[in-house]
């Protein structure tokens, strides 16, 4: 294996940790837009405060393992995929402030509450949208884009993904509150749940049909020999949407099963776009041993973020136990 | 012609992003420090004074925390999205160098933040002083890495060329390039200076009000016993950075100084240059200080001017030049009014100086100003470098529509004024809630399925 791919496990392992983690919390935070009852949308509000920075730190980290590994990836993709990844910041910086200054008030203001929905909302849009431009192919020429500024769109493909990205989100969204909540709450996550939940298998089913037979990907040359990897990407997704449907349907007892279910969906998707991509990073053109940095500055980001993962990963833990169970105190009960 | 306009478009959007995201790390990195202290106090002596200040300043500190994310979030995306070229010319390095600042850094601290604000109730006070420990770590190291990174582009070192792309050589010399540890001290010391201000004058407003005095009289004098002993080292400190930039940046230098001829012997105190003609069209000096400055005291070593320079490889002159006067006249009152605040302890006055008190309120910001100034002038004082003397700011910029970058300028520009002035607003509110009337006690804890308590003193009248 050569560095540049062991390096890919990084980028691969952020990629993951940054939609599932951040993907439950935009979830949520869309939820929020179909919810009117006060204390309930606190609720909400509440299982997003302490955690969202920590789970935007994985959005961070991975622009850099792909700018600090894969750098042409970067010097490519970001200037083309301009028109929605800076509206994906403007979302996340009205998100974040929102959120902070939610905390500041008693029951739900309005203007703050507003942005803190449409912020989580458009910012799972534009990832979404970004994605599906990258994967749909950007140009490029001599170490940088080589296309107009409306490229990504594809014909509107990108907005298919964006849709779908939406829908994954609060799926999501919906599986955590089912957890961490009880009474009428949980009882409408599960009710959206479900329609986020057909939404989200139709949106993946026509993102990757429109993907694969009438183009407007172009498949590597070797993307063709991984049907196995397809197959099996397909049928994991088809199971993690079921188990969702079967489980939000029936509000089961088992409170955790569409977090469950919700992982096994994420790891059918990402099985689904690596067999479609690798090794091309930005299809056409750019790929894992084209754009690499040089083994210099791979062995030293293996070792050095190689050091710190686990560590990350532990106080990360140590967190989620630390704020384990349901939410739903009032809040003002302990106000000194 | 729109060449230049996306050129000059994409250096404002940078300059917009970065100075406002300066602004919230130029206060929290402190404010952490403060917070350590607090809490360790509060653990040692028991007394709730600690740790009402600690709950206050914990609130002022997670607004600026959050805003310090989010901000930085978009010069994340930015290295990319508009300076494609750049990202990829320099990625094997810079980075290489920021991904470690993500992993070492931000995560420490956005993972313990959490623990911080919320963990009251949940943890035990040994826990709650290491994750304190851990965010002001976090802080610390991110000062560090980001000071490697942009050193790096000041005196690149350790290094080979492969096409246009930088590659490391020797991560040791490129980590340890020559302007890296005295800017890196600089910056840090220009940090805890900026939270120092920042937390005196809210202290100094309390004495104004009469409210909250014992909370009051711990912060005025931690802040100004702090800026009695760090602000004359950062003069020390500040000049052995002109010393470095004179030898590795001489165009920088001679801007800076705002000389274009190079036998001036005195000491420019404001010019109005025209860049164009090579002379300043109106100048203050004072005569041999500028030779002075130099270290000789006969009046007779000129400052280097700025014609030394090729015409088309000198930096603009007005921003270098005001961007370090701006500094560099700041340090001059800060050191001023902390000779004054010493001068008030020493004779018992420091509690019942009003005037001082309010000079104090009126200064909050000057620490920040005097960073956004030396910022100015190490990143315009490059130019036209991205890389300095290897990679032009102009070879480095993506190539994007200028009307797409203009339309994210101007959103920014609304969104980070909206910021700014929600910050203030914020803060100020907070300031005028103030701490906890005492004495209070840590809530017992209760580790599964307690609620996740708040220490907002209730707002809008009690009742929610």
């Amino acid at each position: 294996m050569r560095l540049s791919d062991a390096w890919m496990i990084f980028v691969f392992l952020a990629f993951a940790m940054y939609i599932v983690l951040d993907g439950y919390d935009l979830g949520i935070g869309v939820l929020t837009l179909f919810e009117r009852d006060d204390r309930r949308r606190r609720e909400m509000h509440e299982l997003v405060a302490w955690v969202w920075d920590g789970n935007e730190s994985w959005l961070v980290l991975v622009a850099l393992t792909l700018w600090a590994g894969v750098p042409l990836v970067t010097g490519v993709a970001l200037p083309a995929l301009y028109l929605v990844l800076i509206p994906m910041l403007w979302s996340l910086i009205a998100r974040g402030v929102s959120l902070e200054l939610i905390e500041q008030h008693s029951g739900w203001p309005r203007l703050w509450g507003a942005l803190f929905g449409i912020g989580s909302l458009l910012a799972a849009f534009c990832q979404g949208a970004a994605f599906g431009g990258l994967i749909a192919g950007l140009p490029a020429h001599a170490g940088t884009f080589a296309g107009g500024p409306f490229t990504f769109l594809h014909h509107g493909y990108a907005v298919l993904t964006g849709f779908t990205a939406v829908a994954l989100y609060v799926v999501a969204g919906c599986a955590w509150l089912y957890m961490k909540t009880d009474g009428d709450l949980q009882v409408r996550a599960a009710r959206i749940g479900i329609a986020a939940v057909v939404a989200l298998g139709a949106g993946t089913a026509a993102s990757w049909l429109l993907a694969t037979s009438a183009g407007p990907v172009v498949l590597h040359p070797g993307a063709g020999s991984r049907l196995g990897v397809w197959i099996v990407g397909a049928v994991v997704l088809a199971a993690g949407v079921s188990l969702a449907l079967g489980s939000f349907a029936a509000k089961v007892r088992a409170e955790w099963l569409p977090a469950i279910a919700t992982l096994v969906i994420y790891a059918g998707g990402l099985l689904l776009a690596g067999g479609l991509l690798y090794p091309t990073l930005v299809p056409p053109h750019v790929t894992v041993h084209t754009a690499s940095s040089p083994h210099s500055s791979l062995l030293f980001l293996i070792i050095g973020v190689g050091i710190f993962i686990p560590i990350i990963l532990i106080y990360q833990t140590y967190g989620y136990i630390v704020f384990r169970g349901k939410v739903g105190g009032t809040r003002e009960a302990t106000s000194a | 012609m729109s060449q230049d306009t996306l050129l000059d478009l994409s250096r404002w959007q940078w300059a917009l992003t970065a100075a406002m995201h300066i602004t919230f790390p130029a206060v929290t990195v402190g404010t952490s420090v403060f917070l350590v202290v607090c809490y360790a106090m509060y653990m040692r002596t028991d007394d709730d004074v600690w740790l009402r200040m600690f709950r206050f300043w914990r609130r002022i500190f997670g607004i600026g925390f959050a805003l310090g994310v989010v901000s930085g979030i978009v010069l994340t995306f930015e290295f990319g999205l508009n300076w494609g070229r750049f990202a990829h010319d320099v990625g094997p390095i810079i980075g290489v160098i920021i991904a470690m600042e993500v992993v070492s850094a931000f995560f420490l601290e956005a993972g313990f933040l959490g623990l911080l604000v919320y963990g009251e109730g949940r943890i035990s006070k040994r826990m709650m002083m290491f994750s304190t420990c851990m965010v002001s770590l976090g802080t610390t190291l991110s000062v560090t890495w980001i000071l490697v990174a942009n050193s790096w582009m000041q005196t690149p070192a350790g290094y080979k060329r492969v096409h246009g792309q930088f590659q490391p050589v020797n991560w040791v010399h490129v980590i340890f390039n020559p302007s890296f540890g005295i800017r890196f001290v600089h910056m840090f010391i220009g940090v805890l200076i900026a939270a120092s201000w920042f937390i005196a004058g809210i202290s100094a407003w309390y004495f104004l009000k009469n409210r909250h005095l014992p909370i009051a009289r711990r912060g005025i004098s931690i802040a100004l016993g702090v800026l009695a002993v760090v602000l004359p080292l950062q003069g020390y400190i500040g000049d052995n950075v002109a010393g470095y930039v004179q030898k590795y940046k001489p165009a920088e230098y001679q801007a800076m100084e705002g000389n274009w001829d190079s036998h001036n012997t005195g000491y420019n105190l404001l010019v109005i240059p025209n860049q164009g003609a090579a002379k300043n069209i109106w100048q203050v000096t004072v005569p041999w200080l500028g030779s002075a400055v130099n270290k000789d005291y006969s009046g007779h070593t000129p400052f280097p001017g700025l014609k030394r320079t090729p015409k088309n490889l000198r930096p603009m002159m007005i921003p270098t030049f005001y961007g370090f006067h701006v500094m560099w006249f700041a340090y001059v009152l800060m050191l001023s009014f902390a000779i004054v605040g010493l001068i008030l302890r020493l004779t018992g006055r420091l509690y019942n100086t009003r005037s001082f008190h309010k000079l104090l309120v009126g200064v909050v910001p000057i620490g920040i100003i005097a960073i956004w100034g030396g910022w100015v002038v190490a990143e315009t004082g490059r130019q036209p470098w991205i890389v300095y003397g290897k990679l032009l700011t102009a070879q480095a910029v993506s190539p994007l529509k200028p009307a797409a970058v203009l339309t994210s300028l101007i959103a920014f520009m609304l969104i980070y004024l909206t910021l700014l002035g929600t910050y203030v607003w914020y803060v100020a509110r907070v300031v005028r809630q103030g701490p906890e009337e005492g004495p209070v006690t840590e809530p017992a804890i209760e580790p599964v399925r307690g609620p996740v308590p708040s220490f907002v003193p209730s707002p809008e009248g009690g009742a929610a």
